[in-house]
């Protein structure tokens, strides 16, 4: 009987992961593990959950999402989440697409850094996310689909 | 004890420099304590270490008379959870210090809302730094409760929708069987 959903938390070192443990109420006892980029963030990780690193990567070195991309894809396969959460970056991104395709729901959390639209993230993964919020209820507006629920900081 | 931080991921000489010289024409007369990155710049002026982790992060914070730092939300998040005074210069893309310019949308906007000071060039530094003397920010309440009780509700429906997919399942086998 599907009881626990496997939840992916996935957010790149930095204020992302700070956000994510934020919301660490709607996650904390389940079935959940970290993708991030950094081993500087994982031991403030590891007392939740496993945690995988992946290289950090972003629009301008094309080459580094590749291996990004590879990180992530031996996690889906070695991983099997029902879900994945995300509040950004690349990481996010990569994590919900390869997520999505072995059949996940994606959740994704656009950051507070994000006041004046959605991230790039935000916008890539929109089309096949289950579920995307933003902190700012401007942005919420100029998207559809997009709910405001409040600001994780 | 002013605490300067870039954050966890870039090195941001442009502030650690602007520091740095701050203390040196003793615009800052308070002792600085930095978190610089992986930097080659060697501060002349403060005490320095390139990370930190969270724990020693959070303390230094805690203890500081205020905080300067990078405009990022991790940095921005802790400094407001300590309700502590903090100024921040934005990275700009333009000086290769980020990828666009989201923290200078985000420091003009917390510092609209009264949250934070924002130096956005080097030069400004100095006003910011005797506004911040008398600079009283705007206590800023996190919702985080409210977004996680969002996340969990889906997560619920979720688990409800395949308990009942599961249970349709078991009952067509059953008829199957008959």
């Amino acid at each position: 009987m599907p009881r626990n959903l496997r939840v992916c938390l996935a957010a790149s070192a930095g204020g992302h992961i700070s956000e994510l443990l934020q919301l660490e109420s709607c996650w904390r006892g389940r079935d959940c593990f970290f993708v991030t980029t950094s081993r500087v963030v994982e031991g403030q990780l590891t007392r939740f959950g496993r945690v995988y690193t992946v290289p950090e990567s972003n629009r301008q070195h094309p080459v580094r999402v590749l291996g990004t991309l590879v990180g992530c894809l031996r996690i889906v396969f070695a991983e099997r989440p029902a879900v994945v959460l995300s509040t950004g970056a690349a990481v996010g991104c990569l994590m919900a697409l390869l997520g999505k395709l072995a059949g996940a729901r994606i959740i994704w959390i656009d950051s507070i850094a994000n006041v004046e639209r959605l991230s790039l993230s935000g916008r890539l993964v929109r089309p096949f996310a289950d579920l995307i919020l933003t902190q700012w209820p401007e942005v919420a507006q100029q998207y559809d689909g997009v709910e405001y629920a409040g600001h994780v900081l | 004890m002013i605490f300067l931080t870039v954050g966890t991921v870039l090195p941001f000489d442009r502030l650690v420099r602007a520091v740095d010289q701050a203390i040196e024409t003793r615009l800052i007369t308070r002792p600085v304590f930095a978190q610089i990155g992986q930097t080659a710049l060697r501060p002349r002026n403060m005490e320095w270490v390139a990370t930190l982790e969270k724990s020693a992060f959070d303390r230094k914070v805690a203890e500081a008379d205020f905080v300067i730092g990078h405009a990022g939300m991790g940095s921005v998040m802790i400094a407001l959870q300590h309700r502590k005074r903090l100024l921040v210069m934005p990275r700009m893309r333009q000086y290769g210090e980020h990828v666009n310019d989201h923290q200078v949308a985000d420091a003009r906007r917390f510092a609209e809302l009264g949250y934070v000071l924002v130096a956005y060039e080097s030069a400004e530094l100095p006003s910011r730094l005797r506004q911040i003397e008398s600079f009283i920010p705007v206590p800023r309440r996190s919702q985080a409760d409210q977004v996680a009780q969002r996340i969990a509700r889906f997560l619920q429906e979720m688990e409800g929708s395949l308990l009942r997919k599961h249970n349709s399942f078991c009952l067509g086998d059953l008829r199957g069987l008959r």
